[in-house]
């Protein structure tokens, strides 16, 4: 997981691609690394963050390519930084994906060229040498030599006495930006946004050519016409605006998230949900099984949604994490729909699971936040989330916004297969409209929060423990404390303490309770007495006032029946976040993670 | 010009409103007010702007995150204890290099004030203040003029030593030396820039600059209506894309319906309202010349003229507030602090997540507490404390 960008344009090209880079950071920041073409080629690379990266303070080359690297072939060091050079240092080229034959062309290339680094990147730029003849163009050389990888990658390169980058995309996310006086190239939009929000999302197979005044895609060696498009999202939100914490800020932006994902979707009065979608009503009414497809948070919004959908939709849900996903036997492809859920939209191990999906000829969904996206392209239909830009790589309002998104999702099948009554449905839906509000009550206990986790700060582990749609949040709620504290944390469903887990809880440890509606409170709460007999704090995030005398510590959640849980995962959001804060962790930028996920 | 805007104050006369947000926060035509103040500055001409923010900053810097939406650069300077608007100024000092605007964050004026306070300090290189005109100039600074100069700033003056129809318009012009002259000031509990302003008249010429706009000041719960409907009478009324109006609904105009707000069959939103987002009026009720903020649901058959309703809040079915809610209906007495002002129209404020039952009454002027719960069919006045469970 990396993130490249590329300016060609009339102004330097150093401070530029710098800021795209800082932009990106969030796909990774062990290392970080530019190149510059003003005729000749110069490289500035070092294992560390974009912000410490030594470049010269201006350059008289408008042409630059960067990179930032989450490391996966090779540690994170100077020499294993990108960009990568030939033997003759003329070019050099940046990459994010995998070369999966880097060894077989390592092996072919070893005699006759010098290798720096531990990385499978560097057999392009060596390639690339041997290609680039006097009388090849670069792209011409380029093009041989994505006939050599496989793989999936997203490069750029340039090259000594070549005007401008030549760029190329195969299962990784790859955009060019439009912008007066100059063209971009970057792993994501957010990279070049404050220059241009008028973009081409590039497809498997392209090569581009970026100059100065042109861009031209080719797909087998023909030019391609692809779609300009004009992103819409501000996002110049994605600054921090204010707050120490990307993190903390996406906590603080959930109500307005919240609103925008059910804003125009709902019809309370009919009680039914509008979403775009085309499934036919016959597929929709014979569909058997639904199967979700996940990783990290997205799947514990995934589970949450198998509860709803099942409920609701009367229809047979399994929820795989993504990388366990096969389309297994005893299934009819043909009555079957396969949910991916992403934030980015470019997770590697949905992607992975959606193909083997759509191979056994499953029908396919996503439900994304990234307009344009690879998953929108290659599933049948997309459901947005539309909770804007999130770069704090712990994923907070995207959570919130997924489940709502896919109760929604629930209610619209519910009402179309006939399982769910327009008034319950009304019901349901009323309850989602009181999700924002109760939310931003939760966020007015901050204060409160950071007191709390001041408490608990010190215990050497934290259990949480959920039931029913309860578990989900207790899932999540540990997920985000292991990834941004660093603390021993797990979840697991309250009735699965006493058969095992229960011999970790001691007096030092923690144990955090879901008890709201939506969570089987009282028979959660039966855990909660097995673990307060071994002495261990109790912190319980309750709608249910009697719960309160068998806690150590209340956080109270507004009543806002099966949407509870989600709710009261924002407690446990902020409860991470002040428990990481305190102990000074770089909580936007968690070791050893990248925010999205675009490696098997 | 960089323009440092004030912003960190809570406004405890507009509690329990301000109770979980900051004063100019508050919304006015369905946009906090210092949004008004924002857009004003940038039309200015500012390009940048450095908001002073302290008590419930969030809120803040959820609205305007870096600016980019107004075409400025935002940055935020945080003052973590209310000390006086002249503490606030020198918090913002880091930031400023040269001369500067200074605005209230809570009075909405028009850019054409701003550029006139700039000129003035251009032409000059004085100290600018703009003043203006007011209905009661005791509430405020008072400031006498002579030849275009200040000549005496009083805050707050008794009625009877009111010497001038001009007061502090809360729009300034400095260059950084004001940074030393706050410092010089002695603080009297708090250190206020009309002291500083007063100091200098020692030693500074202080230029005067008549406000030529119009000058909307929200202090007390019944201005917050009054400067709604004048911002929705002078922009016109807005109704977001995703709002929904069923057809057996009425909606006049102007009035102001924010996303995914839904007006239900029968129910009739009168003039001078503006809804929030996400807010839902039920089958058959009636809201008028109100302020709905986001998430609060309004129940069937509900009547509603001259309220306030908080965030989140719930009016149960068949609840009235407001004039209807009583025989005499219309003005009401209203205490804030420990003054009694008679006879202003103010129907109620319902708090952020309170919850009205079915059938209740409020008479005119009830505030009630933010997440205060009142049982069916109870009537409730006066103000009822945050977190009141009131049974009838």
């Amino acid at each position: 997981m990396c993130g490249i960008t590329g300016y060609v344009g009339t102004e330097d090209g150093i401070p530029i691609v710098q800021e795209t880079l800082r932009n990106l950071e969030y796909r990774g920041y062990d290392s970080a690394g530019v190149a510059v073409n003003d005729g000749d080629v110069a490289v500035y690379k070092q294992a560390g963050q974009v912000e410490d990266l030594t470049v010269p303070a201006t350059s008289a080359a408008s042409c630059a390519i960067g990179h930032t690297r989450w490391s996966t072939h090779g540690e994170p060091t100077d020499d294993n930084a990108h960009p990568h050079t030939d033997c003759s240092g003329r070019i050099a080229v940046v990459h994010n994906g995998i070369i999966d034959n880097y060894d077989d062309l390592r092996a072919e290339l070893s005699d006759r060229h010098t290798f720096t680094s531990d990385t499978d990147t560097e057999v392009v730029p060596h390639l690339l040498e041997e290609e680039l003849t006097p009388d090849a163009t670069l792209q011409e050389a380029f093009e041989r030599v994505l006939e050599r990888l496989e793989g999936s990658y997203a490069l750029a390169a340039t090259a000594r006495g070549h005007e401008g980058i030549v760029g190329a995309r195969q299962d990784s996310p790859l955009v060019v930006g439009h912008a007066d006086g100059g063209h971009f190239l970057a792993s994501d939009v957010p990279a070049f946004v404050e220059y241009t929000r008028d973009v081409t999302y590039l497809e498997d197979g392209d090569v581009v050519h970026l100059t100065d005044d042109d861009v031209s895609v080719f797909s087998d060696g023909r030019p391609v016409q692809r779609d300009r498009r004009t992103v819409e999202w501000d996002a110049q939100a994605a600054e921090k605006g204010g707050y120490d914490h990307y993190m903390l800020k996406e906590i603080h932006e959930q109500p307005q998230a919240l609103r925008q994902a059910l804003s125009g979707r709902i019809d309370e009065l009919g009680g039914d949900v509008e979403l775009d979608l085309s499934l036919p009503p016959e597929f929709v009414e014979s569909v058997e099984e639904i199967q979700i497809v996940a990783c990290g948070t997205s799947y514990h919004a995934s589970l949450y949604a198998k509860e709803l959908l099942e409920r609701y939709a009367d229809v047979r849900v399994t929820t795989s994490i993504a990388s366990e996903y096969e389309f297994s036997g005893g299934r009819d492809p043909w009555s079957t729909l396969v949910v991916a859920v992403t934030q980015s939209g470019e997770t590697a191990d949905t992607l992975g699971a959606l193909r083997r999906a759509n191979a056994a000829g499953a029908r396919t969904l996503a439900v994304t936040n990234t307009v344009g996206s690879t998953v929108t392209r290659e599933t049948d239909e997309t459901v947005y989330i539309r909770a804007g830009p999130e770069i704090g790589v712990a994923a907070t309002k995207t959570f919130a916004s997924q489940v709502v998104t896919l109760t929604l999702l629930s209610v619209w099948f519910g009402r179309r297969r006939g399982s769910l009554d327009s008034e319950t449905a009304a019901e349901v839906l009323s309850g989602l409209q009181r999700v924002p509000g109760a939310v931003q009550q939760v966020l007015d206990q901050d204060a409160r929060v950071r007191d709390v986790a001041r408490e608990y700060a010190d215990e050497e582990a934290f259990f949480f423990v959920g039931r029913d749609l309860g578990r989900p949040v207790a899932l999540e709620g540990a997920l985000k404390l292991k990834e941004i504290s660093y603390d021993h944390a797990e979840g697991f469903a309250a009735g699965e303490l006493k058969h095992g887990p229960l011999a970790l809880v001691t007096p030092e440890t923690a144990v955090i309770a879901v008890l709201t509606d939506g969570g089987a409170p009282e028979k959660t709460l039966k855990a909660v007495k097995e673990v307060d007999s071994r002495g261990a704090s109790v912190l319980g995030v309750s709608s249910a006032d009697d719960a309160e005398k068998y806690l150590d510590t209340m956080l109270s959640v507004p009543e806002v029946g099966v949407a509870e849980p989600v709710v009261a995962n924002v407690y446990l959001q902020l409860f991470a976040y002040h428990v990481a804060d305190l102990k000074d962790r770089a909580i936007d930028k968690p070791r050893n993670l990248a925010k999205s996920v675009t490696v098997e | 010009m960089k323009a440092v805007i004030l912003a960190a104050g809570e406004g405890t006369r507009l509690a329990p409103l301000t109770n979980v947000r900051p004063k100019p926060m508050l919304p006015v035509g369905n946009r906090p007010v210092l949004e008004y103040v924002v857009e004003a500055a940038a039309e200015a001409g500012i390009d940048e702007v450095i908001l002073v923010v302290g008590y419930k900053r969030e809120r803040i810097q959820n609205h305007f995150g870096d600016g980019d939406a107004w075409g400025i650069d935002v940055t935020y300077a945080v003052q973590d204890t209310q000390l006086g608007t002249g503490n606030a100024i020198v918090t913002a000092e880091s930031y400023i290099g040269g001369d500067f605007v200074v605005l209230n964050g809570d009075r909405i004026v028009d850019a054409s004030f701003v550029e006139r306070v700039i000129a003035e300090r251009e032409r000059t290189g004085d100290v600018v203040m703009g003043v203006t005109r007011v209905d009661e100039p005791e509430l405020y600074g008072v400031v006498e003029v002579e030849n275009g100069r200040v000549v005496d700033v009083t805050e707050k003056p008794p009625v009877h030593a009111v010497a001038s129809e001009f007061v502090n318009g809360g729009v300034y012009a400095f260059g950084p030396d004001v940074f030393a002259a706050i410092r010089r000031t002695e603080p009297d509990g708090e250190l206020a820039i009309t002291k500083t302003l007063d100091e200098m008249l020692e030693s500074h010429v202080i230029r005067a600059v008549q406000n030529p706009g119009p000058w909307l000041d929200v202090t007390r719960p019944w201005d917050l209506l009054t400067v709604n409907g004048q911002v929705i009478d002078r922009d016109g009324g807005r109704r977001a894309g995703s709002a929904r109006v069923d057809d057996a609904a009425s909606v006049a105009e102007p009035t102001v319906l924010g996303e995914g707000t839904s007006v239900q069959p029968g129910a009739v939103v009168l003039r001078g309202t503006a809804l929030g987002e996400n807010v839902t009026v039920g089958p058959n009720a009636v809201v008028e010349n109100s302020i709905l903020l986001p998430d609060a649901v309004v129940g069937p058959g509900v009547v509603l003229r001259d309220c306030v309703v908080g965030a989140n809040a719930v009016v149960g079915a068949n609840a009235v507030v407001g004039p209807n809610a009583t025989v005499e209906g219309g003005a009401a007495d209203v205490v804030l602090g420990d003054v009694v002002h008679r006879d202003v129209r103010l129907g109620g404020v319902i708090g952020d997540n309170a919850d009205l039952g079915g059938g209740v009454s409020a008479a005119p002027g009830t505030i009630l507490g933010n997440g205060a719960e009142v049982g069916r069919g109870a009537a409730i006045d006066g103000r009822i404390a945050p977190g009141t469970v009131v049974r009838r």
